[in-house]
């Protein structure tokens, strides 16, 4: 009887928004009126900031505050898994009886970590080149660590100098938009010279903001699995 | 004409992928059927790339290449007691 | 590509999202439910890649391939396996 009335509810719910979603005209070809800011974008973006990945560019340069609240929303997750794994005891190696990993999978985590890490790397430099970003990198760098920690367990990340490299990116952030207000005329306006397209220094100061997101990102997501691992529930 | 036979093989090969992650019996089988359908989704995207003519999308098939492989890590060292 | 083409690749591919998520939400145990949790992330990220956004695509990829599928299951670890009615 609740599994029926559970059906039918899903249903009108489902048919409701059907309905209503039926009237937005997503995918047509707008002109002029409605899509003036896409079309500004997509037309101007690349001559004003020198980045030719036009995505790049709006997240960081023309929205650029948004993206500081986002950064700040993923500090204070951070913070709150802290809090709670700070009152709990650590993990005692020798106590649990655990199997250690084979030797090929020793080996083949022993070889692929700097490779992973480089990759990473990658990504979140040619961010204003090629899809791809700080968010995107930081969390690639962040799976090498948990790699680390399933293969190979006699390594010891330090989480000390962990801490420090992320609370190190957030600072260099705003300091980025503080000098922005200092040389230029607004907070987090791109100030550097823009140089010459699709080279790697261009941009401005966007490649310098996704580094300094990607080292952030990095070093937080890979203290929270750290935490997790390590800590009793 | 030849790409669409190559959509539709892959296609093929993904559902039957899904039938394995529906009625196997452990849960080794269905680790095994997601593996499977990482690397076929890596063929797809490359397919893709060729048919859409941009080059710059490879990096996609990139990054699922290199993290299915610590996904599937994670669960097998879970089914083997040493996580 | 052809009209008829994309929109066949479309609607499978949406129709085996469903399935994964249907089944993500009725099994018992809780590995076989991440299981399915991520191949429905990996059918998003298609979707994603299909509909011209590859940044969309690859930060899908990033965190339903490897991170969410290892956090939830060092919490199954560090809780029950199966689930009871």
């Amino acid at each position: 009887m609740r599994i029926l009335i559970s059906c039918v509810l899903l249903v009108i719910l489902s048919l409701g928004l059907v309905f209503a979603l039926e009237q937005a005209p997503f995918g047509s070809n707008q002109i002029d009126n409605a899509d003036k800011p896409g079309r500004f974008y997509l037309n101007q973006g690349m001559e004003k900031t020198g980045a030719a990945n036009v995505v790049t560019s709006v997240v960081v340069t023309y929205r650029g505050f948004d993206t500081l609240g986002e950064v700040t929303i993923l500090f204070i997750a951070a913070i709150g898994l802290g809090a709670v794994f700070h009152s709990r005891k650590k993990v005692k190696r020798y106590e649990k009886e655990k199997q250690s990993a084979s030797l090929i999978l020793q080996t083949g985590c022993r070889f692929l970590f700097p490779l992973i890490v480089l990759f990473g790397t990658y990504v979140f430099i040619h961010g204003h080149l090629s899809p791809g970003g700080g968010f995107q990198g930081g969390v690639i760098i962040a799976s090498a660590f948990l790699l680390l920690f399933l293969g190979c367990e006699e390594k010891k990340i330090p989480m000390k100098s962990m801490n420090t490299v992320e609370s190190l990116a957030g600072i260099i952030f705003v300091g980025i938009g503080l000098a922005g207000l200092y040389w230029g005329e607004s907070f987090l306006e791109n100030f550097l010279p823009r140089g010459m397209d699709y080279m790697l220094l261009s941009g401005g100061v966007i490649p310098i903001i996704y580094i300094a997101i990607g080292f952030k990102v990095g070093a937080e997501l890979a203290g929270i699995v750290a935490g997790l691992i390590e800590r009793n529930p | 004409m030849i790409v669409s036979i190559f959509l539709l093989v892959i296609g093929a090969a993904i559902v039957l992928c899904l039938i394995r992650l529906i009625k196997g019996p452990t849960a080794t089988d269905r680790a095994v059927a997601l593996d499977t359908v990482t690397t076929v989704t890596t063929a797809l995207l490359v397919i893709l790339a060729l048919v859409f003519k941009r080059y710059i999308y490879l990096d996609v098939a990139l990054v699922y290449a290199v993290l299915m492989f610590i996904g599937s890590v994670a669960i097998a060292r879970f089914l083997e007691k040493g996580i | 590509m052809e009209e008829s083409l994309e929109q066949i690749l479309e609607l499978s591919l949406t129709l085996l999202m469903l399935g994964g998520a249907v089944c993500a939400c009725v099994f018992k145990d809780l590995l076989n439910a991440v299981i399915a949790a991520a191949f429905v992330s990996l059918m998003a990220a298609i979707l994603f890649y299909f509909l011209q956004a590859p940044d969309v695509a690859m930060a899908e990829a990033s965190i339903g391939a490897a991170l969410t599928t290892a956090i939830f299951v060092i919490a199954i670890k560090k809780t029950k396996r199966v689930e009871e009615e």
